[in-house]
């Protein structure tokens, strides 16, 4: 689990690094919708070299990056499947008796990896640079708006936060309680089926008993400190835009003008 | 047959802006049949160590030595079970560990996975639990019901269930009382003499270091500073100075008497002991 780089902060000094995350956000947003306007192949080399730029400008190693797709591995190789064995169009490149793989089929998931591609980069290189506290804080703001529709945008944010702020932990309590299991025998890799669904209860119900517990600790902490949901309270830090969120908010809307002409073209 | 560290070095998260040396090339040598005490400040390795004695973590450079089994970096050890049925490792909050309906399952739980029969896997569990001194209206109850020192003797009766070679505990007593931590060291040293374990205790607890254990390996910034007997250690204030430790009872009384002209020389460890000492000098 070491190694899982999805959504992972990555603490380095780049001009990304210190855009407003409410900006960020927003530019995510827009380029995530470019993504699914097709644009053909241009289009995709258009959002790729700005992507890759991106990532480049944030001083984030490729190799981060690639690995955060590693989960997304199985998913492509699925799709890939899949789709050989609907598509029936195009023409034949190899056919075994009764069964043909078509061009289409190829293409069609070419297309989709790509897309997953690019947006497992943006949203990496998203989450790399932004401090998860910081994210949140961009959505509360973003959320303030829809306030007249009764969205609770300081509740949504406080919980997205103190999710994030487990995740680590709930970790890192994974990993010990793996480790004393495994120090009374446990192996969670061999092993026959019974044996490996009493490996995974080892450690299930330890990691549940000990998150309500903490959650519980949390919940008295807060209480105590006088927190009210809903109440208004200032912040420590105060977002504020700048010449660059600006300019990136003006080359990602760019980016997403030219890839709908592309597609009307 | 020793267990013997050489040149072991641990780096966690090799390569990542979050690389952390924890171990620096350690040369160690742990006698079979002591109990070993091993100190150091926050952040000093103790626990990256001690989890490379049943191969939880491997090293990153050197080999480790224990038991039969050798554990170099360059090769990818299998068959760990064996090692780790005789290298029985105690986590620090062990109690988080407990899951099973009942506490004699849950105490079942490590024989049965190192292929005893059930019933052969009941029995190891009473005799750890009787041990640990749980009394047998307890065998059916949920272990998550316990009080918190009683927890941790139900999940430290899990490990001695396994019959383990070598015993090593990673702060076995943080956060018990006085009377439960004496109960519990009380345990440790007599499987040490009796059942001839060997035990390596990670303690931050100078009283049960110079009262239970025999050595002391003192670890520094992922480096082996010193690895001595108890009574040398402590014996050489110098020591404890240095690494900012305050002394065991006894040793502050000695010292004290020093300074008031009263020197007892004699590695003695029970006020009753250092009482007489006192005597002696005073009716001479």
């Amino acid at each position: 689990m070491g190694s899982f780089t999805l959504g992972k902060y990555l603490p380095l000094n780049s001009c990304i690094h210190k855009l407003d995350p409410r900006a960020k956000i927003i530019a995510m947003l827009i380029v995530l919708i470019a993504i699914f306007i097709p644009a053909g192949w241009l289009g995709y080399g258009l959002i790729a070299l700005a992507v890759i730029s991106l990532i480049f400008m944030a001083k984030l190693s490729l190799k981060f990056v690639i690995k955060a797709m590693k989960p997304m591995l199985f998913m492509m190789v699925f799709l890939l499947v899949i789709n050989i064995l609907v598509v029936k169009s195009g023409t034949i490149i190899l056919s075994i008796g009764s069964f043909a793989i078509y061009t289409d089929a190829i293409i069609q998931t070419l297309y989709i990896v790509v897309r997953l591609v690019l947006m497992i980069m943006i949203t990496t290189a998203l989450t790399a640079t932004t401090k998860p506290l910081d994210l949140t804080l961009g959505i509360e703001d973003l959320l303030k708006p829809f306030a007249r529709f009764k969205v609770p945008s300081h509740e949504i944010a406080m919980l997205i936060s103190i999710a994030l702020r487990f995740i680590p932990d709930l970790i890192e309590e994974t990993q010990r309680i793996m480790k004393a299991q495994t120090s009374r025998g446990v192996d969670l890799k061999e092993g026959k089926l019974k044996e490996k669904v009493m490996a995974i209860l080892s450690l299930i119900v330890p990691l549940f008993v000990s998150a309500f517990q903490r959650a519980e600790d949390l919940a008295n902490a807060m209480e105590a400190r006088g927190y009210a949901p809903g109440a208004t309270r200032t912040r420590y830090k105060v977002l504020k835009m700048e010449r660059n969120d600006y300019i990136l908010l003006v080359v990602s809307f760019v980016l997403c003008i030219a890839l709908i002409i592309l597609a009307i073209l | 047959m020793p267990i013997k560290f050489e040149k072991v070095s641990h780096i966690y998260s090799d390569g990542s802006p979050f690389t952390y040396t924890a171990l620096k090339e350690i040369d160690l040598e742990i006698i079979e049949g002591k109990m070993t005490a091993i100190i150091g400040a926050t952040g000093s390795g103790k626990s990256t160590l001690v989890q490379h004695l049943n191969a939880l973590l491997l090293p990153t450079s050197g080999k480790v030595e224990v038991l039969d089994r050798i554990i170099a970096s360059d090769e990818k050890p299998t068959k760990l079970k064996s090692l780790r049925k005789n290298v029985g490792l105690v986590f620090q909050f062990p109690e988080y560990q407990l899951f099973e309906e009942t506490i004699i399952k849950d105490v079942a739980f490590g024989p049965k996975n190192f292929e005893f029969s059930e019933e052969e896997a009941i029995a190891k569990a009473k005799k750890a639990l009787a041990m640990v001194d749980i009394d047998p209206s307890y065998y059916d109850k949920s272990p998550l019901d316990l009080s918190g020192g009683q927890k941790r003797r139900v999940a430290i009766a899990g490990i001695l269930a396994m019959d383990p070679k070598v015993i090593v505990l990673d702060e076995p007593t943080a956060g018990l009382d006085p009377q439960g931590a004496k109960a519990i060291m009380e345990l440790f040293k007599k499987l040490n003499k009796e059942y001839n374990k060997t035990i390596i205790i990670v303690s931050h607890d100078m009283e049960h270091v110079f009262n239970y254990c025999d050595d002391v390996v003192v670890l520094d910034h992922g480096n082996v500073r010193c690895h001595l007997s108890v009574d040398q250690f402590f014996k050489d204030s110098n020591w404890c100075e240095q690494l900012h430790i305050i002394p065991p009872f006894i040793i502050q009384a000695k010292e004290l008497l020093k300074n008031r002209g009263i020197e007892i020389t004699k590695d003695i460890k029970t006020v009753d002991e250092l009482a007489e000492e006192i005597a002696k000098k005073v009716i001479k």
